[in-house]
């Protein structure tokens, strides 16, 4: 019999780029059965994510919530990490390519070395170093940042005097592990695999070759990575928000925007992008939180772009509660204020026209992203297509496929964009991966295997704690050796230390061994929140022996240091009472067995729009058999309005051949006109209930996508619904193309964009709007070039290579306008000489009056918003945000993921996007789905009751008050009734143990005496 | 009340929606006092109504239980046993002099990091406002209010109570909802006043006269209750002094 070809495929895929994107795509790759080679051009993993402070909106410190994600890969059996590498080239077939790597010798053992750091310190050479943005200095033996990944120390052969002079060798001569190896030669591999994702990522844009800002040649102005550093309690001036020309505190700070961004200047880019807006916002209230509020911070900028979920609340609260002056203004230069001086003038150009200087102690440059000559020199190597940018080539209906088949890309390599986009891409190339080589999974890959469990039955607890200073996010705040000091003093306490971050790889090391030397049967760490960060710390005890719920944390970041930053011994001692209790609670965990459950391996899409297609389509092309649930009776939902992408592609044809495909596939099960009435269930094995014209069916399933969509809506609003002239969103192209003789006789068309969206009862941005009204007046431009278009607009928000259509637009002549939302334009009906028309008043910013425009249309961009979904929101026991908009599990580094398994969500459900992301977003979700789908058993939570039956009565009141059945009466002979748990049932809410009258029943975890511990120690005083 | 007094507040908080919105606060730095021991639960409906006694009586100043919204709990109707049951504990707190303000039930999201703040503001204050909590002198109300709410009657009562008020019994009957509540408000009297009893009969025998003047309860009221204990066999007669019974409880 002849093999079918991809019999023969490799279960291996490349991750290039070991950066928040290729970090994504390679545990969800390693987690759903697939080997990854991760290949990453630095020592260390983690790029620019790990070298930021915080991230917006919600002001997250960054390496926090991705430390978890490096230590994963460093462990990760499935990975294959290979630093100090680079590709050379790709040959071969999708399912079958051979990669050639190139690895420059690290001239350190990587097995021996153990990050004592005496290398380093007996370095006689001090280089510029470039992690921090030159702002300090490291040595040529060194470590990328403190907590990186793999912890190994590096020589830096392009500054070591050894390699120079041929002689020095203090490190070889110092390293206590003889881990330093000059005869390193360069390596080269021969990888084979079957598909690559590209994710090499961005640089920032370099401002020195832009005279006008002074940039290297004053002091005080930095660029934005820069100050990221700066404010970065692991960076050059550890957290302590100083200039550099004088370590002097700075009283005013000013950033600038749109540097080399939106600039047309040979050695500028011409994008927006797209990050900026919201980085220099985070970025001025995080230095507002480090100078303790007296700190005065101006943004200058153009157009503020915060068009992402949260985003314009965030500028909001910028603007009206910290605030931060934001200054619409051109500006033309930076000179130093006096002779001398090295404060700054500023000298500007506000919008109407009057020319300005204010003096500021530190100017922090907005600099843009781009992608650098390495990256594109790789492409050309491995034969890849970019645009006029340099970024990636790919289809917005193929977000992350590039033009060489089976190479996929993420991040910002195909497109500026922010954090929570490139892990929706990086799930998404996972995805694609998955789908192209489905028959392979599994074939390359172990199970994760750890050491036998301890038991610790017959031990008196021995608790272990470990405080961490979480860079300044605690220790900023709380007396963190104090905190370490006391805990020492606590009853069953053995150990206690504290950590810079106790979730870095080195710490996890850290801990196994300390509970080993002390063998600890009990872990405490005193840190951010459980609710991220627990997971991690449960695996690192289990990979020591111990039952993972012999841990239990102390929350002393979000529920301390953050919300009492001004009353450090308050916060100190609330810190000491936290860690008391949990290690009262501690001392009374006891080991937990797994609880593993089947798979069901059908997946329920809910909504048909695009986003729901695309997530049907991708599992069940990576083999799952996939319900496709919609509510109406067509398939593409909003995009069957939409004409073209924002770069021109058309629409109708993709709908069409998207349909044509979930018609013919054999895994997709496609209700129409179908209603749900049920969700039942839980991860793994879900039971929905639809109604349908033809009647009812069940269906079972192991997980949910809900892909629900968003409508515009339609404000009582500048006559919307008083005349016929005035029109929503897509309905006036689509009144010119069925009578076109409407067009012909028009003189004026006007759009009023922000229509119900950025005001008090709704704040969001609806991000679409500003690129689809643009996008029609180029194309009204197009017909009619002697017709006045008119869009007035508070912000134009062209994002991205978006900003290309409001050039265009510009250059053919479409008047834009601008007006603030507390002067908003005004509409009425009026006859103009003999015709029925518009008067449209808005009051000019540059002249500051008001002027009057005569148009035969106006188009509202009206906001989108999310359909009615609170029913199905409970079904699903998930959350919604205060928009009506469903709400992720994690903004940053979870966007389809829900709180609760099993559960996914993408498209317009989630927050207005455009297609591509929708898209983006739907692979993802289904590329989530999936890693759960693609296994044969899941573990979940053991977290159950138990019932003692020697105390049950058989009253029957736990039965009659658990909601899911996961306890019932059952028959005992000679006792009569007894209660009887079913495990696998259990969601371990509790209510059966506060119900029981006889205190029979108990909860794992939450046990009656765990929790009274816990509350006798929080009473006690110290 | 001192300008300095810092109250130390007990806290309960669900896993899913009231700790998810604490942390919400912490991400978006509202700044809250440094009052709540938060102690994580799953589902507010873990909270037996024992720990708010329990809270009390081991030194907080005031005890903060927060789940999700009526509607939105993860385990879809957990939050609405939290509210009958807290609904008691206030009763019998009320009933005991040491008044319901001493403990609040708030509900707040995930999304709600402000009114979280806000709600841990202004129950400080209101624990500010009434001054520290010492438990000595209530020691015997609280030690009442433990076993009342650790009787099986009360415990039945607050227990079924949605058995009762919403769902139909087997006659296709529900109880109305001021029935029920008479109900709870009468047993919850009777049942802190056996406790009293018990409770200071627990280690030594005493007098009928003697209960009236620990407990504070009318003669006539200690030896009806006495003899439903007597009844039930928690309490039993342990010898004379002179003429005058004395009585002594029976361990449960």
């Amino acid at each position: 019999m002849k093999k079918k070809p991809q019999e023969n495929f490799y279960g291996a895929v490349m991750v290039v780029g070991g950066g928040i994107a290729g970090i994504q795509a390679a545990l969800d790759l390693a987690d759903s059965g697939f080997l990854v080679h991760m290949v990453e051009k630095s020592p260390a993993i983690g790029g620019v994510m790990s070298a930021l402070d915080k991230t917006f909106p919600t002001n997250d410190c960054s390496m926090c919530i991705l430390s978890p994600k490096l230590v994963e890969v460093g462990r990760h059996r499935n990975i294959r990490l290979l630093t100090l590498s680079e590709v050379e080239s790709i040959e071969g077939e999708p399912g079958r390519f051979t990669v050639t790597v190139r690895e420059r010798p690290r001239y350190v053992d990587t097995d021996k070395c153990i990050a004592c750091g005496v290398c380093a310190d007996k370095c006689p050479r001090k280089v510029e170093d470039a992690y921090n943005q030159g702002l300090g200095t490291r040595k040529a033996a060194y470590v990328l940042y403190p907590q990186a990944v793999p912890l190994k120390y590096a020589i830096d052969a392009d500054h070591c005097i050894y390699f120079e002079k041929g002689k020095c060798r203090a490190c070889e001569k110092f390293c206590p592990a003889g881990a330093i190896d000059f005869n390193q030669k360069e390596k080269v591999h021969q990888i084979d695999v079957g598909s690559i994702i590209l994710a090499p990522g961005f640089t920032s844009f370099d401002p020195s070759g832009m005279d006008v800002y002074g940039y290297g040649r004053l002091p005080n102005v930095v660029t934005s990575m820069q100050f990221e550093r700066i404010l970065n309690a692991s960076g050059p001036f550890e957290g302590h928000l100083t200039r550099p020309s004088d370590h002097k505190a700075p009283a005013k700070i000013a950033w600038l925007q749109c540097v080399g961004s939106r600039d047309m200047h040979e050695g500028a880019n011409p994008y927006c992008s797209g990050v900026c807006c919201m980085y220099a916002i985070k970025e001025a209230l995080v230095a507002r939180e480090h100078a303790g509020g007296d700190l005065e911070t101006a943004i200058f900028f153009m157009d503020m772009r915060t068009h992402g979920k949260g985003f314009e609340q965030t500028y909001m609260r910028a603007r009206d509660e910290e605030g931060v002056r934001f200054i619409r203004s051109r500006v033309h230069s930076i000179e130093p204020a006096g002779p001398g001086s090295d404060d700054l003038s500023i000298h500007y150009v506000t919008e109407n026209g009057e020319i300005r200087d204010e003096v500021f102690d530190l100017v922090v440059l907005s600099t843009g992203l781009e992608i650098s000559p390495e990256i594109r020199e790789l492409a050309s190597k491995l034969d890849i297509d970019l645009d006029r940018d340099g970024f990636a080539s790919t289809s917005s209906f193929q977000p992350v496929a590039t033009s060489r088949p089976g190479i996929f890309s993420c991040g910002a390599f195909a497109g500026v964009k922010d954090i929570p986009q490139s892990v929706m891409e990086a799930s998404a190339a996972y995805s694609a991966s998955a789908a192209l080589l489905s028959p392979a999974r599994n074939t390359l890959t172990t199970e994760k295997s750890y050491p036998p469990e301890k038991s610790v039955a017959d031990e008196e607890p021995r608790v272990g704690v470990f405080v961490c200073h979480c860079g300044i996010n605690i220790g900023g705040v709380v007396d963190v050796p104090a905190v370490r000091e006391y805990a020492k003093t606590l009853p069953n306490v053995v150990y206690a230390g504290d950590n810079l971050f106790t979730c870095s790889q080195d710490t996890q090391e850290n801990i196994r061994k300390t509970i080993q030397e002390h063998r600890l049967n009990r872990v405490v760490v005193a840190a951010c929140t459980p609710r991220t960060h627990e997971p991690l710390f449960q695996e690192t005890i289990r990979e020591a022996g111990l039952n993972p719920y012999l841990f239990e944390f102390a929350n002393i970041r979000d529920q301390d240091s953050w919300v009492h930053q001004k009353e450090p011994e308050r916060a100190t001692t609330k810190a000491k009472d936290l860690v008391r209790m949990a290690v009262a609670k501690a001392s009374l965990l006891e080991p937990i067995d797994r609880l593993q459950l089947e798979v069901n391996h059908n997946a329920l899409v809910i909504g048909a729009g695009v986003a729901g297609m695309a997530a049907a389509l991708n599992l069940a092309d990576q083999g799952f058999h996939t319900f496709l649930v919609e509510r109406s009776g067509v398939l593409g939902g909003q995009a069957n309005n939409v004409r073209t992408t924002w770069n021109g592609e058309s629409v109708p044809d993709f709908i069409a051949d998207l349909t044509r495909r979930i018609q013919a596939h054999d895994r997709i099960d496609l209700l129409l006109e179908a209603d749900i009435q049920d969700i039942s269930g839980f991860v793994g094995n879900f039971t929905t209930k639809v109604k349908q014209p033809s009647g009812e069916k069940t269906l079972e399933h192991g997980v949910v996508i809900v892909a629900t969509g968003g409508v515009p809506c339609s404000p009582q609003e500048y006559l919307n619904g008083e005349s016929d002239r005035v029109t929503v969103w897509h309905e006036l192209e689509q009144l010119f193309e069925k009578e076109p003789e409407r067009l012909a006789a028009c003189d004026g068309v006007a759009f009023i964009q922000c229509v119900g969206s950025r005001e008090p009862e709704r704040p969001y941005c609806s991000k679409l709007c500003c690129t689809a009204s643009i996008q029609q007046a180029i194309a009204l431009k197009k017909a009619r070039p002697d017709l006045d278009v008119t869009v007035l607009y508070r912000d134009i928000r062209t994002f991205g290579q978006r900003e290309d259509l409001y050039r265009e637009a510009r250059e053919r002549g479409v008047l834009f306008i601008r007006f603030s939302v507390d002067q908003k334009p005004t509409v009425e009906k009026v006859d103009k000489d003999g015709k029925k028309m518009l008067r449209i008043g808005v009051t000019d910013p540059i002249l500051g009056r008001p002027i009057h425009l005569y148009v035969d249309y106006l188009n509202l961009a009206t906001a989108i918003v999310p359909r009615p979904v609170e029913d199905l929101a409970k079904m699903l026991k998930v959350p919604l945000n205060e928009d009506g908009f469903f709400l992720e599990a994690h903004i940053k580094l979870r966007p389809v993921d829900f709180s609760t398994d099993g559960v996914f969500v993408c498209g317009l459900a989630h927050y207005p996007k455009p297609i591509e992301e929708s898209i983006a977003q739907a692979q993802a979700a289904a590329g989530r789905a999936a890693r759960l789908l693609s296994q044969e058993t899941i573990d979940v939570e053991p977290i159950v009751s138990v019932v003692d039956q020697d105390l049950c009565i058989g009253c029957g009141l736990c039965e009659a008050s658990c909601p899911f059945g996961a306890i019932r009466l059952v028959e005992v002979p000679g006792k009569g009734y007894r209660a009887e748990n079913i495990s696998a049932l259990c969601k371990g809410c509790g209510v059966c143990a506060a119900a029981c009258p006889q205190k029979a029943i108990d909860m794992k975890h939450f046990r009656d005496r765990q929790i009274r511990a816990a509350i006798r120690a929080g009473a006690e005083r110290i | 009340m001192s300008e300095t007094f810092e109250p130390r507040i007990l806290s309960f908080l669900c896993n899913w929606c009231s700790y998810a919105g604490a942390d919400l606060a912490g991400v978006s730095r509202l700044q809250y006092p440094p009052t709540m021991r938060v102690i994580r639960v799953m589902c507010s409906g873990r909270v037996d109504p024992g720990y708010v006694i329990d809270g009390l009586q081991k030194g907080f100043d005031g005890v903060f239980i927060s789940g999700c919204h009526i509607g939105d709990c993860h385990y879809i109707d957990g939050n609405l046993y939290t509210l009958r049951r807290m609904a008691v504990v206030q009763e019998l707190l009320d009933l005991s002099g040491i008044g319901r303000e001493r403990m609040e039930l708030k509900w707040s999201s995930a999304a709600e990091g402000q009114v979280f703040a806000d709600n841990v503001k202004k129950f400080t204050q209101q624990i500010q406002e009434l001054g520290p909590f010492d438990p000595a002198p209530w020691s015997l109300s609280l030690s009442a209010l433990e076993r009342t709410l650790n009787s099986p009657r009360m415990r039945w009562l607050v227990g079924s109570s949605r058995q009762l008020t919403e769902k139909k019994n087997v006659y296709q009957e529900t109880m109305p909802e001021a029935d029920y509540q008479a109900i709870v408000r009468e047993a919850a009297a009777e049942e802190f006043e056996k406790a009293m009893i018990s409770v200071v009969i627990a280690e030594q025998p005493r007098s009928v006269r003697e209960m009236a003047e620990l407990t504070g309860l009318p003669v006539y009221t200690v030896s009806k209750r006495l003899n439903e204990l007597e009844r039930k066999g928690q309490a039993g007669l342990s010898g004379y002094d002179g003429r005058t019974p004395r009585f002594l409880g029976v361990p449960v």
